[in-house]
């Protein structure tokens, strides 16, 4: 199951990466534009590709210690790029790419939680 | 349910408003003030639900705790996206009660660990969440009050 590891961690490089990228260009004073959403939609495949995972492990008997809040965790988590999409592009000055950053911030955390939740998930 | 298109961005037309509309908190750094709060509203809610369905006799002080936090972050994050006066009012009022509880909390959590077994939001002054819990109702309030100096709407010719 080397996948549990390599995609929870390509989703904390990947959401830092677009924090930064969205903040310099908030610092640029740029507005949202085709990247950053191509960005996170790079971010929700990701996301999709691990719950896929997850699940399989699930299905395979595993379990982690609370399920309940990992099951809370993989219905939130493909929201949270929706939902900031959906907000910053609402927002037509810099601070929309700044909503993005918070996207990308959060899907790094989560994988920690993730980790905390079910140490079976890498990061 | 959830379907990823970044071959479709809703980009908004390049039109000439550079300027965020006065009077609404929920624009410009307000939009990133809303996006946070709502985040912490979802844990919240979701983390003492889940502790106090699941194992509330553990620590019932703590879970209590958290569900008043989640209630307060639930009306921070409507009342700042609605931004109505009224909803601005309301909005001081639990960033205020906020702040007054993360510090009160913070302090409680280290002056008497045993009435804290398992953490909430506001533990530590929120260590558990990166001290963004202590950080966020000053910001909430600074906004505010930075909104609140403005005309609530470019005046309609009278």
């Amino acid at each position: 199951m080397w996948s549990v590891n390599v995609v929870p961690t390509t989703i904390v490089i990947a959401g830092l990466a677009l924090a930064a990228y969205a903040l310099l260009m908030t610092a640029l004073n740029r507005r949202m534009g085709g990247i950053l959403l191509a960005a996170l939609g790079v971010l929700e495949i990701l996301l999709l590709v691990l719950i896929g995972l997850v699940v399989a492990k699930l299905a395979g008997g595993e379990r982690p210690a609370s399920t309940g809040t990992l099951i809370g965790y993989l219905i939130a988590m493909p929201l949270v790029p929706l939902a900031a999409g959906f907000w910053g592009a609402l927002e037509r000055s810099r601070w929309g790419p700044a909503v993005i950053a918070v996207a990308g911030l959060v899907a790094a955390v989560l994988m920690v939680r993730l980790h905390e939740i079910w140490p079976a998930i890498g990061v | 349910m959830a379907s990823p298109e970044p071959a479709a961005p809703p980009e908004p037309a390049p039109s000439a408003e550079p300027v965020p509309r006065p009077g609404l908190t929920r624009s410009g750094p307000g939009r990133v003030l809303v996006a946070v709060y709502a985040i912490f509203a979802l844990s919240a809610t979701a983390r003492a639900g889940v502790q106090i369905a699941t194992k509330f006799g553990h620590a019932p002080v703590a879970y209590a705790l958290s569900a008043v936090a989640a209630v307060v972050y639930i009306v921070a994050t409507a009342t700042l996206a609605t931004g109505g006066p009224a909803a601005r009012r309301v909005a001081v009022l639990s960033c205020s009660v906020e702040l007054a509880g993360v510090l009160a909390v913070g302090t409680w959590s280290l002056a008497d660990p045993a009435s804290f077994p398992d953490a909430t939001v506001w533990s530590g002054y929120g260590s558990g969440y990166g001290y963004v819990p202590l950080v966020l109702p000053v910001l909430g309030l600074l906004w505010l009050r930075h909104v609140n100096r403005r005309p609530a709407t470019p005046a309609p010719s009278r």
